[in-house]
């Protein structure tokens, strides 16, 4: 799959950037706003003088009026941390799943990088992949597309292990973005509250097709299970294809009632909606982007 | 086949279906991102309905009840099936015109008789099988192949035969008949008796006779007996036309069992084929609805006289009905003018013989063809020397004779002689040629004063031209007087004639006007099949015990089998139709 987007398509990104409902610490000056006070253009307060800080921020006028040292403080712009986790897992195989995820990764990709956030693409599925980490400026993002390409659909998934694993390093806190269809047998409520545990700003993007959805054709078939290889042969009567369907629906609804509860953002990804529409619109009102 | 086999190719069907329900097809395989949602789906589903419960088994035997059918209507194994198995089999058919009356269930009494003679012979296995009607004797076999039975038993038709002789084949162990009883039958106590009876309405001609008027209000009269075989009260129409005229036409009530008596009078002139017809709502048997007569007089008899004076024989012929009498002297006599139906020679005879059936009358001269003149006698003693059809009805007391001269020759019979042996009338029948000679003339008797004359004279020009034949009749065979030489049918077709002795044996199946052709002459036979035995088919002569036993062995209606085969199908299509919307396995 060829992830390249049209010119007209990229400068609409451009405009978007990523909201994160936290204000993080960054490490580089950039477009985003952080906690601390720095080295910014917006003044934002005074307070005393104390050895080590930089003289260059002392107000002058004041301590000619006053008489006291005063340091003017700045709202520091820096960069936001952006971890995008990619399921890579056996589930996620399907052409229109597959290629989806990968969308929605390079597209918010594009976004931090054009507004000189510092974004890492984490693949998962047992555990966790091999971070790609493009540096920063939206003409990386060709480097994150030939990452993502080549990235390829295997094994089982194991949410609460590949986030075990992110979470061994220390890592700035920032916004993590999970894209997964979430079909891990152990469950995701264990990874994803590890994930949140970490403090991180956490959005849950949940891509499903209409194959997950609808089991298809009735009558007599054996279903085979991607990740683990385990069959089953199932007589899908109409009845059951209609459980399967509100199995599904019921799924769907306890990821988002779990996203809920954990204050994660949830968003839904379906693999046959138009890559844009998610982007512009879905992500949107979701107030994921703005 | 015999009942082990039938039921073990049912039981080898049921089997093999019930195998094949539970031989796994390998179904198709699903990719699926994940079967944690299936799981789930299948742990909640164990609480089924009671119909998820039950519908792997309401397949099951649904399969094996198609596979049952279809096995049933190949074996087709029958409740006799295991008694007919013992030794040679004779099935005699009832081929009475009663047994093609339409049952309640739209088939025939007949249809019922041929699949249950079917079945019947089906299950003889390796014994042989001989086939029979009452109508025909012998029709197959005894043989033991399955398809000339078959064969045999397709090709039968009913045919009357009622008062035909029982068949006997040699050798057989079991005689089974199949009837609907309605001709009584003297039966040996071993012939195992199959009815195909069952009692329905019906409406029919019993009787039509086509005879001189009894009035002087016309010169014939048709006489028609409608019976109604209904239980119930209906409305018959009644038709009678002479030629494609119609004569008569009307409805009638009838009440039930009622019989209608008609006399329709007929014209002089007109077509000699009548034709009656009968219609009604309740009405099993159509072959009793039509019955057909002939009236001879109305087909005309023209006679050529060649005399020099014909007398009281020219006054006789001119005043004769349906006769019409040409005169021709000795000397204007051409052998191929016209062709009457009957020659007269008066006192004189050609020198060729004629090619028309004749008749001389005192020839003066001999001929060849003729014969040798012999001595005068006078006043000879009329003495009848057999029972003929010329001297049916001739009182010889009435007729003095003053003298006669016998003609003779071998082919010449002498029906009437005098005491001292001078024939007096004489007959001759030589490849369909036939020959009167009377050795004395109206002249030289009272004949032309006698009583008998008129009675003579008809007699002879009715076996000359019109020879009277046993008629009306029932479908049948015929035995006919050899100089018969060909039968017409109904249909316009020769019918079957064959030599029987000194007789020919001519085959009348049909109902219908045949014409039977004795050389230039030809008499007609009216052949009807309605009559009180076979168009009452409320009634039955079988006792009780047996009226309904060929139901079980032939199965009420069309062959059972094929309700086998279309239960088979039905269901197949019912279960193909829940298949696909998994209403069931």
């Amino acid at each position: 799959m060829a992830l390249r987007f049209e010119d007209d398509f990229l400068k609409k990104l451009e405009y978007l950037h990523v909201v994160s409902r936290k204000a993080f610490a960054g490490q580089n000056r950039a477009d985003r706003l952080a906690r601390k006070r720095g080295r910014g253009l917006e003044f934002a307060d005074y307070r005393q003088y104390a050895p080590g800080d930089d003289f260059r921020h002392i107000d002058w006028k004041v301590y000619r009026r006053l008489g006291r040292l005063l340091l003017r403080l700045f709202d520091e712009e820096q960069d936001l941390p952006i971890y995008l986790f990619i399921d890579n897992s056996r589930s996620m195989s399907e052409d229109a799943k597959f290629d989806q995820a990968r969308r929605v990764a390079a597209g918010l990709c594009y976004i931090g990088l054009a507004h000189l956030d510092r974004v890492s693409i984490l693949p998962f599925r047992g555990s966790l992949g091999d971070e790609t980490v493009p540096g920063r400026g939206k003409g990386r993002i060709f480097k994150v597309f030939e990452m993502l390409e080549g990235l390829q659909a295997g094994g089982e998934t194991d949410l609460r292990e590949a986030f075990k694993q992110f979470a061994s390093r220390s890592r700035q806190q920032g916004l993590a973005v999970v894209i997964s269809d979430f079909l891990d047998p152990r469950g995701f409520e264990n990874g994803l509250k590890i994930l949140a545990s970490m403090g991180h700003d956490v959005f849950v993007v949940h891509v499903a097709s209409t194959h997950d959805r609808d089991p298809g054709a009735l009558g007599e078939a054996r279903f085979v299970d991607l990740e683990t290889g385990e069959t089953r042969d199932i007589e899908v009567t109409p009845a059951l294809a209609e459980a399967y369907a509100q199995a599904w629906t019921r799924h769907a609804e306890d990821l988002e009632r779990f996203c809920g509860r954990y204050n994660l953002g949830y968003l839904r990804a379906d693999a046959e909606a138009p890559f844009d529409e998610i982007i512009l619109k879905t992500f949107r009102k979701g107030r994921f982007l703005a | 086949m015999a009942a082990w086999q039938a039921w073990s190719v049912m039981a080898l069907a049921a089997g093999v279906a019930a195998w094949l329900f539970f031989l796994k097809v390998r179904p198709p395989r699903v990719n699926v991102a994940s079967l944690l949602l299936w799981r789930k789906v299948l742990d909640q589903q164990r609480e089924m309905s009671w119909w998820e419960r039950i519908r792997r088994a309401v397949s099951l035997v649904a399969t094996v009840l198609v596979a049952l059918a279809l096995a049933i209507a190949v074996a087709r194994p029958g409740p006799r099936a295991s008694a007919a198995s013992a030794g040679r089999l004779l099935i005699v058919l009832d081929s009475s015109w009663s047994m093609l009356a339409r049952t309640s269930s739209g088939d025939t009494r007949w249809s019922r008789a041929v699949a249950g003679a079917r079945a019947l012979a089906a299950s003889a296995g390796s014994d042989a099988v001989a086939i029979a009607t009452t109508a025909d004797g012998l029709v197959e076999g005894p043989t033991t192949d399955s398809a000339l039975v078959e064969t045999a038993l397709d090709r039968l038709r009913p045919s009357g035969g009622e008062g035909a002789a029982w068949p006997h084949v040699g050798g057989t162990d079991q005689v089974h008949f199949f009837t609907d009883g309605a001709v009584g039958r003297q039966l040996a106590s071993d012939v195992v008796v199959h009815s195909v009876y069952e009692a329905a309405p019906n409406v029919a001609i019993t009787a039509l006779g086509v005879r001189p008027a009894a009035t002087g209000q016309s010169s014939a009269e048709a006489y028609l007996e409608v019976a109604n075989y209904s239980p119930d009260p209906q409305t018959v129409t009644l038709t009678v036309t002479r030629g494609t005229a119609v004569v008569f036409g009307q409805p009638v009530e009838m009440a039930a069992g009622e019989a209608v008596r008609q006399v329709i009078p007929l014209g002089d002139a007109g077509d000699p084929r009548i034709r009656a017809s009968v219609s009604a709502a309740a009405d099993a048997l159509d072959a009793d609805d039509e019955a057909v007569g002939w009236l001879p007089e109305a087909e005309g008899l023209a006679v050529t006289v060649v005399s020099a004076d014909p007398g009281p024989l020219g006054l006789l012929l001119s005043r004769a009905p349906g006769v019409t009498p040409t005169f021709v002297a000795p000397g204007a006599y051409d052998p191929a003018a016209g062709h009457p139906d009957v020659l007269v020679f008066d006192r004189w005879v050609p020198a060729e013989a004629p090619t028309r059936p004749a008749m001389v009358v005192a020839s003066p001269i001999a001929a060849p063809w003729l014969g040798t003149l012999g001595d005068e006698e006078r006043t000879p003693h009329w003495v009848q020397n057999a029972p003929h059809p010329v001297l049916a009805g001739v009182d010889p007391l009435t007729i003095d004779i003053k003298r006669a001269r016998a003609i003779r020759q071998d082919a010449l019979g002498p029906i009437a002689s005098s005491e001292a042996g001078t024939p007096l009338v004489s007959v001759r029948e030589t490849g369909g040629q036939r020959l009167v000679v009377m050795g004395f003339a109206p002249g030289e008797s009272n004949l032309a004063y006698a009583a008998a004359f008129p009675v003579l004279m008809g007699n002879v020009l009715e076996w000359l031209g019109r020879p009277a034949l046993d008629s009306p009749r029932r479908p049948g065979p015929m035995l006919l007087p050899s100089s018969a030489t060909r039968v017409v049918g109904p249909d316009g077709r020769p019918a079957d004639l064959r030599t029987a002795g000194d007789h020919r044996l001519a085959m009348l199946d049909q109902p219908g006007l045949y014409r039977v052709e004795f050389g230039t002459a030809h008499g007609v036979v009216e052949v009807n099949v309605g009559s009180s035995d076979v168009s009452n088919l409320g009634r039955t002569t079988l006792p009780a015990d047996v009226t309904s036993s060929a139901a079980g062995l032939t199965g009420a209606g069309r062959p059972w089998w094929l309700y086998a085969v279309l239960f088979a199908l039905v269901l197949a299509a019912v279960e193909w139709w829940t298949w696909l919307r998994r209403i069931t396995v």
